[in-house]
């Protein structure tokens, strides 16, 4: 856009000159400074303090917080309950991430056509984002009870074997899976609905009149206008699926049945506050860190090389 | 937009500081001397604490008390060993005995204290005191004790012929004979999901089971603590736990939702803390009883709860928690908090209190836990504790659900934990 | 212009008030459930309806814990927060896509990269310096931490990046600094985007629990999902009130999506530049 301007507009001198670009520099810097500010404070400071305990063997209950290396992380490396955590926290993620994004998008599309009753609908899918998660985990506690809950004996209804949802290796992970969800899966649609709205009715009435199908205009239009907000919630969506901790340590203590709901979360809670391992907990947490980092490289080159290929 | 923006910026910045300087303490007059006390205590028990802190706080002018309740025992703990950290500790708090004050820090021994004449120290039961110790020292003075107690559905144990007040079981092999016919002819409620019983605290419940059969759990061997629960004794009472789960009598994995279970008339039998006696009593929709647990092959219990420990580093504020601590532990008063709410008296002179042998007549319930006092006891309490406590957790969870024999999960708690405390 | 309802798709109407049910029957749940006695709760098979309709048990609530306080604290944290923070996000997402400065795409992996810190990482940290600055235990050490998020930046970044470029220009040629150029074509632009990342970043800060629990160690600054947490601990066999208690605290979130709901929905007109 800059250099279609620069080209032909006889204006360039206003809006390109020397004095134009201190400007904006003396803007960024004001408009900026909280935000460095916070980032300075609240980010940088705390995770370089967590870089250096992972160094050492800082322990909670002993106030210890000797050098000792690598010792850290050759522990988390070879201790096995890391590696449950780590698959744990894989398979939930890519279960999570990929139904949260493509069902909240159906879901949008059929929030935007033409249905009645759009406000309660929305209200609807949106309230269980609103419920605090303490409760609605004790909530769905109560469903999975397999004795006395509503699901199995819905199961039971359907002549369908019950389940043990959350006290079994197999199913507990689901079971968390499920809720989660459910929770979470509202903010997905808000977010695509917002981002629907935003495509001018213009360009749709445009396209019917020109004798586009539904699907037509589904594909060629409004998923392609969609996808800066798509990868965004793809991004969210990575990160906060890394986050899930607080419905784990209600529904399911103690990492589960045979450790099958432990998350890296839960891993590094554990060894911090259960253990004291305070050094052990940052070297896990510069781990999970890590991961992440190179998950959302991967999926910024990925959409990069996306919206080249559009243009 | 940045004219409003500054305005809420200056608006924040006021309240923070009005508020905040409202929450900041006054500097301490020596003729008054102020303590912060946390108590992880809620319901019953924080009510029976807190009206008799306050009335030690009427009594006596030259001390202020600022009570604080800081959560269940978990979230107390991390709460400590932050506010630890960063020099915010309170200066007295009940919470659950642990490694993490109990001398973690080196240097909260109360020893000195305890010699007080006042204190009495041989009133109180020797096994409650080591409760309260850390590496041989007395670090802690044991307040809310509690041991486990069999609980059982009278309802369903009479629909099924046995009558456990009459016919109590005194080992756990007969508990076991009792909880399969229990199974077979109780189920009054025809539900799928119906078990003889199980207990809410496994990793409590196994520590007692492991002293009956003689097996001291850990011992400490020169410098450290080394773990003997994979001895021989461990491994026997290990195999047992696997034959309730075999047997049918208690369902694997589902200790968490063991009191649910009961409640709901789905369960039992249940091992559960004896402070439940306070909550359950008369709501419950069945009739409920109460016997003392079996033994192995002589009686011990493991002891649970809560202590008091002074956090202060400051001369007179330890002084002045220690006669805190005084008041709380006087005969009638502690006394009168573990009547109320199902907590153990800790003193033997309690036994001669009239409030305590009308209770008895009036509320069998509660004789039970005074009835096992005698054996109460505590294994030695070291700084990897609560990690020992998680491997126990794992380890039952893998004898349970059959992933590792009884040996091989005692084997590897033990080898985890060694590596844990190197 | 609203779109004609002549049409109705009941294929897809169908399926979404499928999908409400599901979505909201453990809501309805929570409300009948507040409403029972303990034996309804303990009832097998499961009872939907309550025996007798005990409304004491809203009263119960503010008996086991001071409910009203916490309340009290929530709505201040939460309102401030917000405020706070919807002012840290505007500016940031405004200068990031407009303004062209030296570093800017360095500031941005920055920006970035914080998402990926999760909360219980920078917990101690975090705590030791607040409690060096003696604000543990006070509104200020709930707030400010958490007045940062790179997701609202985010969020208003790709919201403000669908300004076209035209609109800015002719605001320049206009005579317009900076600063106008975010209050007056920005803003008004997107006040949709704007009131989803309002709405959204309420919502987060009424349900933070892991930094309010660890800084706020009396009652009196304790926040409601806290507050939640202790009356489960408080009441573990009286489920009932905690219902009640729920309802209590869903109620304020759900008022403020109602309100903004209308924004979040309003299409922005692209044609016509507005002068």
């Amino acid at each position: 856009m800059k250099r279609m301007i620069k080209s032909n507009n006889p204006y360039r001198k206003i809006l390109f000159g020397k004095e134009y670009e201190t400007a904006q520099l003396r803007a960024a810097v004001v408009l900026l400074i909280p935000s460095f500010l916070a980032i300075l404070v609240l980010f940088i400071l705390p995770v370089v303090q967590v870089v250096l305990y992972s160094f050492t063997n800082y322990n909670l209950t002993t106030g210890v917080k000797d050098f000792n290396g690598l010792t850290n992380y050759k522990f988390i490396l070879t201790d096995n309950q890391f590696h449950k955590a780590l698959r744990n926290t894989f398979v939930f993620a890519t279960g999570k991430l990929v139904i949260d994004t493509s069902l909240a998008l159906i879901i949008a599309l059929m929030l935007d056509a033409r249905v009645p009753f759009k406000r309660y609908l929305r209200g609807a899918f949106f309230a269980p984002v609103v419920v605090p998660v303490v409760a609605s985990s004790l909530i769905w506690i109560w469903f999975y009870d397999p004795g006395i809950g509503p699901f199995n004996q819905i199961l039971e209804a359907l002549s369908l074997p019950k389940s043990q949802w959350l006290y079994h290796e197999n199913t507990a992970l689901l079971s968390i899976l499920i809720f989660s969800i459910w929770k979470g899966i509202g903010y997905n649609i808000i977010l695509f609905l917002a981002g629907l709205q935003n495509i001018p009715d213009s360009y749709i009435q445009a396209a019917e009149v020109d004798g586009a199908t539904g699907w037509q205009v589904l594909f060629k239009i409004k998923l392609p206008l969609l996808r800066p907000i798509i990868s965004f919630v793809v991004m969210i969506g990575i990160i906060n699926t890394f986050k899930v901790f607080a419905e784990i340590n209600v529904m399911t203590p103690k990492g589960g049945p045979l450790y099958s709901t432990a998350l890296m979360v839960v891993y590094i809670y554990e060894q911090a506050f259960t253990k004291g391992k305070m050094g052990r907990a940052c070297a896990a947490a510069i781990a999970l860190f890590i991961i992440i980092f190179i998950l959302t490289m991967i999926q910024n080159k990925l959409d990069t090389k996306k919206s080249i290929s559009l243009e | 937009m940045k004219k409003v923006i500054a305005v809420f910026l200056v608006l924040l910045i006021i309240t923070s500081i009005v508020f905040a300087k409202g929450a900041a303490e006054t500097t301490a007059r020596p003729e008054v001397v102020k303590l912060q006390v946390w108590y992880a205590l809620s319901g019953t028990s924080g009510e029976s604490f807190k009206s008799k802190a306050e009335a030690f706080d009427i009594a006596r002018p030259d001390i202020e008390l600022e009570l604080t309740y800081s959560g269940k025992y978990a979230d107390t703990a991390t709460k400590v060993s932050a506010a630890l950290l960063s020099g915010d500790a309170p200066d007295v708090a009940v919470m659950a005995a642990g490694q993490l004050y109990t001398g973690g820090r080196g240097d909260f021994s109360m020893e000195e204290f305890a010699k007080d004449p006042e204190f009495n120290i041989s009133d109180v039961y020797p096994g409650m005191l080591e409760y309260g110790k850390f590496d041989g020292r007395l670090a802690a003075v044991p307040f809310g004790i509690s041991t486990q107690v069999l609980y059982y559905n009278k309802t369903i144990c009479n629909a099924a012929g046995i009558d456990l007040e009459k016919n109590p079981p005194k080992t756990w092999e007969e508990l076991l004979t009792l909880a399969k016919i229990a199974v077979e002819k109780g189920n009054i409620n025809k539900s799928s999901d119906f078990y003889g019983f199980d207990t809410s605290d496994g990793v409590w419940l196994i520590k007692s089971m492991f002293s009956q059969n003689g097996n001291p759990v850990v011992k400490k061997a020169g410098d450290t603590v080394v773990p003997v629960f994979n001895e021989a004794s461990g491994v026997e009472v290990a195999t047992f736990w696997k034959k309730m789960i075999d047997s049918g009598i208690m369902p694997a994995g589902q200790h968490n939702n063991a009191e649910k279970k009961f409640l709901a008339g789905n369960l039992a039998i249940i091992a559960a803390s004896s402070n439940r006696i306070s909550r359950w009593q008369g709501n419950t929709s069945f009739e409920l009883g109460a016997i003392p647990m079996p033994k192995f092959s002589q009686n011990a219990l493991a002891l649970g709860g809560n202590v008091m420990v002074i956090l202060s580093e400051d001369q007179f504020k330890k002084e002045a928690g220690w006669e805190l601590v005084k008041h709380m532990l006087k005969e009638e008063n502690q006394t009168d908090f573990a009547l109320s709410t199902g907590y153990l008296p800790i003193r033997k002179s309690s036994q001669q209190n009239p409030k305590v042998q009308e209770l008895f007549i009036s509320n069998p319930l509660y004789k039970i836990a005074f009835e096992q006092l005698d054996y109460t006891w505590a294994y030695l309490h070291f700084s990897e504790m609560g990690t020992m406590d998680a491997m126990f957790w794992y380890a039952l969870d893998e004898i349970e659900k059959a992933v590792l024999s009884p040996k091989a999960a005692l084997d590897k708690a033990a080898a985890s934990l060694i590596k844990e405390m190197e | 212009m609203k779109k004609k309802l002549h049409k109705v798709n009941k294929p897809v109407l169908l399926v979404l008030l499928l999908g409400s049910l599901l979505m909201i029957f453990p809501f309805v749940w929570v409300v009948l459930s507040s409403f029972k006695t303990v034996a309804d709760v303990y009832a097998y098979p499961p009872k939907w309806l309550p025996s007798s309709w005990k409304f004491s048990n809203y009263a119960t609530v503010f008996e086991m814990i001071p409910f009203a306080r916490y309340y009290v604290n929530s709505i201040y944290t939460s309102v401030m927060q917000t405020a706070l923070q919807l002012g840290i996000s505007v500016t940031a997402a405004y200068a990031l896509v407009v303004l062209d400065f030296p570093g800017k795409k360095i500031l941005f992996s920055v920006v970035r990269s914080t998402m990926f810190v999760p909360t219980i990482v920078i917990l101690i940290p975090m705590y030791l310096m607040v409690s060096k600055v003696h604000l543990i235990d006070t509104y200020a050490g709930i707030i400010l931490p958490q007045i940062f998020t790179a997701f609202t930046i985010f969020l208003l970044v790709s919201f403000f990046r669908s300004i076209p470029h035209d609109l800015y220009d002719s605001a320049k040629l206009d005579g317009c600094g900076y600063y106008r150029i975010l209050s007056h074509v920005v803003i008004p632009n997107a006040s949709s985007a704007i009131s989803t990342a309002m709405l959204f970043s309420f919502l987060g800060h009424w349900k933070s629990y892991t930094w309010p629990l660890i800084v706020t160690n009396k009652q009196q600054y304790r926040t409601l999902p806290i507050g939640m947490k202790y009356l489960v601990q408080e009441s573990s066999s009286e489920y009932q009130v905690m219902m009640a208690a729920s309802v209590m605290a869903i109620l304020p979130v759900l008022i403020v999506f109602m309100i903004f709901e209308k924004q979040l929905v309003k299409s922005i007109t692209l044609t016509g530049l507005k002068a």
